[in-house]
C-alpha cells in the first residue's frame, strides 16, 4: 500500500519536475543568444580587422546569417539546434561541433577528476572532523575548509604552478598529452569544492549522530564504526549529492580558469578565446550545451532523491 | 572594539530575558543584535579587519608611499626593500601603494555589485512572492536558467560584450548574483504573507503598493542585510577572476586580481607580489564571510520572532 502510493507520488514528482526544465532551458537559450548581444559589438570588424572595406563586412554578415533581424537570428539558431546543428564559428570559420568535440573529452576528464579528489578528500576529511568534533583535528579541518572556500581559484592555481610544477617539478608546467597532465589541474580544480562537501558532510554527519536512531543502533551493540559508517554516512551524502549537481556550472566556470592558467585545451579555453574573439555564434552555443548539461544533472540529482530518501520533496508520504 | 566579547558570555541568560522588552523598541533593535553580534569573536575580528579596509581605501592617497600608476623601469621587479616594502612589479611601480589602491577598486566593485544584484534581485522577489501566478512561475524559471549557467562564463561573455573595465564588470557580476536575493526576499514574502496583519491591511484597504513598501520590506530587510554581506565575498571573487583574465579593470589602474596575474610572470624570481596579492583577497573574503557569519546568527532571533 505504502510502496504503491510512494510510487506514484515519485511518479508524479518526476514528470513535474522534467516538466519544469522546459520553460528553464527556453529561457537559457535566450538569455545565451543576447548575452553577447546586449554591448552592440561587430564581430565582422572584430575579426576582419580595421582595414576590411564595407563590402567585405557586408558579405561576412550574409554569409554567417547576421544580417537578419536578432529575433530572425535567434529563430534560425534554434532550428538548427533541433536539428544538431551547433553553428559556424565566425572566428575560426569551421562547425563549432567539429572545433569543441575534441575538447569535451579533456574538459571532462579534468571535471572528473576534480569531482573524484573533491568528494574522496571532502567526505574523509568531513568524517574526520565530525568524528574528533571540537578537538584540534577538528579546528584544523575547519581552518583548511574555511581557507580553500575563501581563496580565489585563479591564485590557488598560480600558487600550485609555481610549488609543484616550477619549484618541486613534480607536475608539468602545463599542456596536455595525457591525464598525468590533469592531475595538479585537477586539484586546483576540486580544492575548493572539496572544503565545501567537508563542511557540509561535517554537520550533516554532526546532526545525524546525534539521533536517536544512531543512539539505539549504538546500544544494541553494533560496532561505533559500522553504526557510523551504515547509518550516518549514508544521510550525511544525500545533502552532498545536490551540492555537487549543484557547483556543475560553477566548476564548468572553474575549469575556464584553470584551463587559462595550465594551458589545457579544453571546452574552457575554447569559450575564452571565442568570447575574446567576440565569436558570439561559438560562445552561444558552447553555453548552451553546458547550460544543458548542468540542467540534466540537477534534475537528475532531484530523481535520485527521491530513491535515497523519498520524504524529500515528496511530501508527507511517510505519514501515511 | 574587541573588549567585552568573553564578559557577555555570562550574562547569557540576562540577555535573553531582556530580548522580549528590547524587540518592542525600534531602536533597541539594532542593540540587540549589537551585543548577539558582539559575542562572536571571529566576526568581531572580520569586522576590525573590514574597518581597516575601509580606511584604507578612503585615505588611499594619504596611506600609500608612492604613486600608484608611476613606473620606474630601472627598479622593476625589485624585492622588498626600504624604498618599496613590498617591492616593486614588472614596470617598477610599487606594489604596496597598488595594493593600497586596489582596496578602493574592490570595495567599490563590492559594493555596487551587491547594490545591482540587491536591486534586481529584491524587486524581483517581492514581485514573485506578492503577485504569484504566472509572473512568479517566470522569475522562478528565470532564477533556475541562470543558476544552471555556468556564471563565470556568463560573466566574462557579458563584460566582453560591454567593453572591458570597472563598469562592464560590475554589471556583468551584479547580474549573475541576484538570484539568491530574489530566492531569499520571494521566500521571506511567502512565510510573512500568511501573518494576520497583512490580512487586516488588505481589509482596511490599503493599496498594493503600499503593502508591500510598510509591510513586506521592512520585514524581508535583515535577510536582505545578511544576504548583502554574504555576498559580498562572491562578488570580490568573481570580480578578481574577470580582472585576473584581463577582462575587468585595464591595465595601469591597480587590481588585485590584475596584480596575481602580472606577479605570476615574474613569480619564479619573486613570489612576493602574488603572495602577498592572493593573501590580501583571503583575508578580504574571509572577514566578509565571518561577518556574514555573525550577522546572521545576530539577526537571526529576530526574524523568527517576525515570523
Amino acid at each position: 500500500m505504502l510502496e504503491k502510493y510512494i510510487k506514484s507520488k515519485r511518479k508524479r514528482f518526476i514528470i513535474k519536475r522534467t516538466i519544469r526544465t522546459i520553460p528553464v532551458l527556453l529561457i537559457a537559450t535566450l538569455i545565451a543568444f543576447s548575452l553577447m548581444r546586449v554591448g552592440g559589438v561587430d564581430p565582422a570588424r572584430r575579426i576582419l580587422g580595421m582595414e576590411a572595406s564595407e563590402e567585405m563586412i557586408r558579405e561576412f554578415n550574409v554569409e554567417h546569417g547576421l544580417h537578419h533581424p536578432p529575433h530572425i537570428q535567434y529563430i534560425n539558431w534554434m532550428t538548427n539546434l533541433f536539428r544538431g546543428d551547433l553553428g559556424t564559428s565566425l572566428r575560426w570559420g569551421d562547425p563549432i561541433a567539429e572545433l569543441i568535440a575534441p575538447r569535451i573529452p579533456i574538459t571532462f576528464q579534468l571535471m572528473g577528476l576534480a569531482l573524484f579528489i573533491s568528494i574522496g578528500l571532502g567526505i574523509s576529511v568531513g568524517v574526520i572532523g565530525a568524528l574528533h568534533s571540537n578537538t584540534w583535528i577538528d579546528y584544523l579541518t575547519s581552518i583548511q575548509a574555511l581557507f580553500w572556500r575563501s581563496a580565489p581559484s585563479f591564485w590557488v592555481g598560480t600558487i600550485f604552478l609555481l610549488i609543484f610544477a616550477f619549484e618541486l617539478g613534480w607536475f608539468p608546467i602545463g599542456g596536455y598529452r595525457n591525464i598525468y597532465y590533469l592531475i595538479l589541474p585537477a586539484t586546483v580544480l576540486g580544492i575548493r569544492l572539496q572544503a565545501i562537501i567537508a563542511r557540509l558532510t561535517r554537520s550533516s554527519m554532526l546532526s545525524v549522530l546525534n539521533k536517536e536512531y544512531i543512539k539505539s543502533a549504538q546500544t544494541k551493540g553494533l560496532k561505533k564504526r559500522v553504526v557510523i559508517i551504515k547509518h550516518a554516512l549514508r544521510n550525511a551524502l544525500i545533502p552532498v549529492v545536490t551540492v555537487i549537481a549543484m557547483r556543475l556550472p560553477f566548476l564548468f566556470g572553474g575549469a575556464m580558469i584553470t584551463e587559462q592558467i595550465f594551458n589545457i585545451p579544453g571546452m574552457g579555453r575554447f569559450i575564452y578565446q571565442a568570447t575574446i574573439s567576440r565569436d558570439f555564434v561559438a560562445v552561444q552555443s558552447t553555453i548552451l550545451l553546458i547550460t544543458l548539461i548542468a540542467v540534466i544533472a540537477n534534475l537528475g540529482a532531484d530523481i535520485a532523491y527521491t530513491y535515497i530518501d523519498p520524504r524529500i520533496e515528496l511530501g508527507s508520504a511517510e505519514e501515511v | 572594539m574587541g573588549e567585552g566579547s568573553s564578559y557577555f558570555g555570562d550574562e547569557e541568560i540576562d540577555l535573553d530575558e531582556e530580548m522580549e522588552d528590547l524587540k518592542n523598541k525600534e531602536t533597541s533593535q539594532m542593540e540587540l543584535v549589537w551585543l548577539r553580534f558582539k559575542r562572536n569573536k571571529l566576526a568581531l575580528f572580520g569586522m576590525g579587519v573590514l574597518i581597516l579596509l575601509v580606511i584604507t581605501a578612503i585615505f588611499a592617497p594619504f596611506l600609500a608611499p608612492h604613486d600608484p600608476l608611476e613606473t620606474n623601469v630601472e627598479r622593476a621587479r625589485e624585492p622588498p626593500s626600504r624604498d618599496y616594502l613590498l617591492g616593486t612589479d614588472q614596470v617598477g611601480r610599487d606594489v604596496l601603494s597598488r595594493l593600497i589602491y586596489g582596496a578602493r577598486v574592490a570595495l567599490l566593485i563590492g559594493l555596487l555589485v551587491v547594490a545591482v544584484s540587491g536591486g534586481i534581485g529584491i524587486t524581483l522577489g517581492l514581485l514573485a512572492g506578492t503577485i504569484g501566478g504566472w509572473v512568479d512561475e517566470v522569475i522562478m524559471r528565470t532564477v533556475d536558467a541562470f543558476l544552471a549557467f555556468p556564471i563565470l562564463i556568463f560573466g566574462m561573455a557579458l563584460a566582453t560584450a560591454l567593453g572591458f573595465g570597472l563598469y562592464p564588470v560590475i554589471i556583468a557580476v551584479g547580474l549573475i548574483l541576484w538570484t539568491r536575493f530574489a530566492r531569499v526576499v520571494r521566500g521571506d514574502v511567502l512565510a510573512i504573507k500568511q501573518e494576520t496583519y497583512i490580512e487586516s491591511a488588505k481589509a482596511i484597504g490599503e493599496s498594493k503598493i503600499n503593502i508591500i513598501l510598510r509591510y513586506f520590506l521592512p520585514n524581508v530587510l535583515p535577510s536582505i542585510v545578511v544576504l548583502a554581506t554574504i555576498q559580498m565575498p562572491f562578488a570580490l571573487l568573481s570580480s578578481a577572476a574577470l580582472n585576473f583574465l584581463g577582462i575587468g579593470v585595464q591595465p595601469p589602474q591597480p587590481s588585485w586580481g590584475e596584480m596575481i596575474n602580472s606577479g605570476a610572470r615574474f613569480m619564479q624570481f619573486d613570489p612576493t607580489m602574488v603572495t602577498i596579492s592572493g593573501m590580501t583577497i583571503v583575508i578580504t573574503v574571509l572577514a566578509f564571510n565571518f561577518v556574514g557569519d555573525g550577522l546572521r546568527d545576530a539577526l537571526d532571533p529576530i526574524r523568527r520572532g517576525g515570523s
